[in-house]
């Protein structure tokens, strides 16, 4: 049952694929003539303005890395290995040097997908992504990324190659990365997203990207946050290992009175007071069972969001978890 | 069933998975579509040959129908048996005329006549993503070409003078105090020491960093220069030879660097250059960047890393070039 139906699937997509007139220089094999360099050449310059106003610099802690954005209102993508993690912030750089303010949604450990969210509201340059999974073997295609990390003065390289090898959860051009490309935009010569930067083989030739499809298979999971598989490009956080510094009763209805806080801790940080009332742990109603729910699946460095009242204040926060001591 | 459908398509994709190398971007078929441009490189690189390691060891822009010659100054000296060759011809002797370090760039001669030298009254405004042409691998009759792009903004590349001292120092209070000395460098070879506080240059007061920095930024390595030095009640006048900054700090100085193969030695402090994002390494600079219709951009100066190439565009070479000829009293 279930193959016929993936068939059908792919059946849907050849068709839409035809829908979209190729481009001459893809269907030949090899350019025949400067000419053909040239029309290369066009595609890329024509696309690469906008491409550029998309693509930015993510600075998570000490290390940098580069994502691009693919929606007005601000959804990145970008490879899982940058960010580290969930919920995790991180300041965004435009190339032109606008600092902005980001926060990593959910990742793909397995295949380094991951997404991030600009936290003001837009609009923003973005770009659109290959929803066809039409680009194909052979394809010239260009990278884009903040090689290095950023730098005002240079902007951001640029890269010209062809996709050489497709497998299903990886695709390979010969555009040459290094440190710093990673996460960023490999673009078909429509101008559309087609994978993420992010890893490099034995040859400086050898540059693996994230193909657009693994994104879209767990688009919904990602948007939400969820950290998805158990692979190499990043770590969990162990479960449990989380602290928050708090020893709480309950309070009336749906609310917990704090009765200690924990010197140094990150509630201390946060401004959390002896007799504050916690109303809300990550969205639910504050009771024992959701704080200790919480806190058995949540692990060191991952965020919790509380809700409480401080006095006659209400405050909402998404507190960074300490180390358990 | 999930399992085989799982198997059906990964041997789909297997099935197609691989473009052949002749076909990728470096690839021999891609060379033999920049034909036409290949004759730009054909008549107007030269190529060093090292006698003794019996290989081609940096390229060479042709500058004038008689031989006139420019290629990396740091490259070449480094090799004292060469041989020249341009298009099928063979040179076995040239002449050193003269270099210049800000550039890193060293003007030679071969004794030719009818060479078809670079068009210096060329420019080097392309747009951002224009295909550029270079030396890639040479046979012995034979420049192959090897394409990429232009991949970001014309500008400066900064790294501090070209010949250094060997020292760390502070500046404050109008004097300067040695705080360290690098070990095997012209400072610890003349004796300079640690707390050694550092008075004059060539008879010239130094006050701050910045007077000794703008001192040093026009000297060229294996100049010798005199430091009058305090070091408690005495004063001393110690000689000291500059050494070239990548040769005193050689080797890759980051992850980047490291993980980029054969990259040039001198690849920093530039005043302005072209990047283009060609596979370049330490041995295939110094020669022409050409654009598909042949139009000079400029000469490669430095494989800088995996993913940066660059060139002295056009406009600031022919300044350089015009400038070493003046120095050996060329027209």
């Amino acid at each position: 049952m279930n193959f016929w139906k993936r068939s059908s699937l792919l059946i849907l997509g050849a068709s839409l694929a035809s829908a979209v007139p190729p481009l001459p220089f893809n269907e030949k094999d090899t350019p025949e003539s400067l000419d053909d360099f040239r029309q290369i050449q066009a595609a890329l310059q024509s696309n690469l303005s906008l491409a550029r106003a998309a693509t930015v610099c993510l600075q998570v802690g000490e290390s940098s890395g580069t994502a691009v954005i693919v929606s007005e209102d601000g959804l990145i993508l970008t490879a899982a290995h940058v960010i580290g993690g969930v919920g995790v912030e991180m300041k965004v750089l435009m190339e032109d040097g606008r600092e902005l303010d980001g926060i990593s949604l959910g990742l793909n450990s397995e295949t380094d997908a991951a997404m991030v969210r600009l936290v003001g509201p837009g609009p923003y340059p973005y770009v659109d992504f290959d929803k066809g999974d039409t680009t194909k073997l052979g394809d010239w295609v260009f990278a884009l990324g903040h090689s290095g990390g950023f730098d005002k003065e240079r902007g951001i390289n640029v890269r010209v190659g062809r996709l050489v090898r497709e497998s299903e959860s990886t695709v390979q051009s010969d555009c040459i990365l290094i440190g710093g490309d990673s996460g960023g935009p490999l673009f078909n010569m429509r101008g559309e997203l087609i994978a993420i930067h992010s890893r490099v083989g034995g040859s400086k030739e050898t540059s693996m990207h994230v193909p657009l499809r693994e994104f879209q298979k767990q688009w919904e999971e990602l948007e939400q946050s969820k950290f998805v598989g158990e692979g190499p490009f990043a770590t969990k956080s162990e479960p449990g290992s989380g602290f928050l510094g708090l020893l709480v009763e309950p309070g009336g209805e749906g609310e917990l009175r704090v009765v200690e806080v924990w010197e140094g801790s990150i509630a201390t940080e946060a401004g959390i007071k002896v007799g504050d009332l916690i109303l809300e742990v990550a969205g639910e109603p504050a009771s024992e069972e959701s704080l200790t729910g919480q806190l058995d699946q949540l692990g060191a460095g991952d965020p919790l969001k509380l809700k409480w009242t401080s006095g006659d204040e209400t405050k909402e926060e998404t507190l960074k978890l300490g180390e358990r001591p | 069933m999930k399992v085989a459908t799982i198997l059906l398509l990964g041997s789909l994709t297997l099935g197609a998975s691989t473009l052949p190398s002749a076909k990728r971007k470096n690839g021999s078929l891609i060379q033999d579509a920049l034909a036409p441009v290949q004759v730009s490189l054909q008549e107007s690189s030269a190529v060093f040959y090292d006698n003794e390691k019996r290989e081609n060891f940096i390229y060479g822009t042709v500058m004038s129908a008689d031989g006139l010659l420019l290629t990396k100054a740091s490259e070449i000296a480094e090799v004292d048996d060469f041989l020249v060759r341009v298009g099928k011809k063979k040179y076995l002797t040239s002449k050193f005329l003269a270099r210049d370090d800000v550039w890193d760039v060293a003007l030679l001669k071969i004794e030719a006549n009818s060479l078809h030298p670079v068009d210096l009254g060329s420019d080097s405004e392309v747009e951002l993503g224009t295909w550029v042409v270079s030396n890639g691998a040479s046979e012995r009759y034979f420049r192959r070409p090897r394409p990429g792009i232009t991949s970001a903004k014309k500008r400066e590349i900064k790294g501090g003078s070209p010949a250094v001292l060997g020292i760390q120092f502070k500046s404050g209070d109008g004097q300067i105090e040695v705080m360290g000395v690098v070990d095997d460098s012209g400072a610890d070879q003349a004796g300079l020491e640690k707390g050694d506080l550092l008075l004059e240059v060539d008879d010239r007061t130094i006050g701050d960093e910045a007077s000794l920095l703008e001192y040093l930024r026009v000297k060229a390595p294996e100049d010798k220069i005199v430091l009058k030095v305090k070091r408690g009640d005495d004063e001393l006048r110690l000689e000291v030879e500059l050494m070239a900054r990548h040769k005193l700090f050689e080797g890759p100085q980051d992850r980047n660097e490291g993980m980029s193969g054969d990259i040039s030695g001198r690849r920093t402090s530039f005043p302005m250059i072209l990047q283009h994002d060609t596979m370049l390494s330490a041995d295939s600079v110094g020669g022409p960047l050409f654009t598909l219709d042949g139009k000079f951009l400029g000469m490669n100066i430095a494989a800088a890393n995996r993913v940066e190439s660059f060139a002295i565009p056009v406009e600031e070479l022919r300044k350089v070039y015009e400038k070493l000829k003046a120095s050996v009293g060329l027209e």
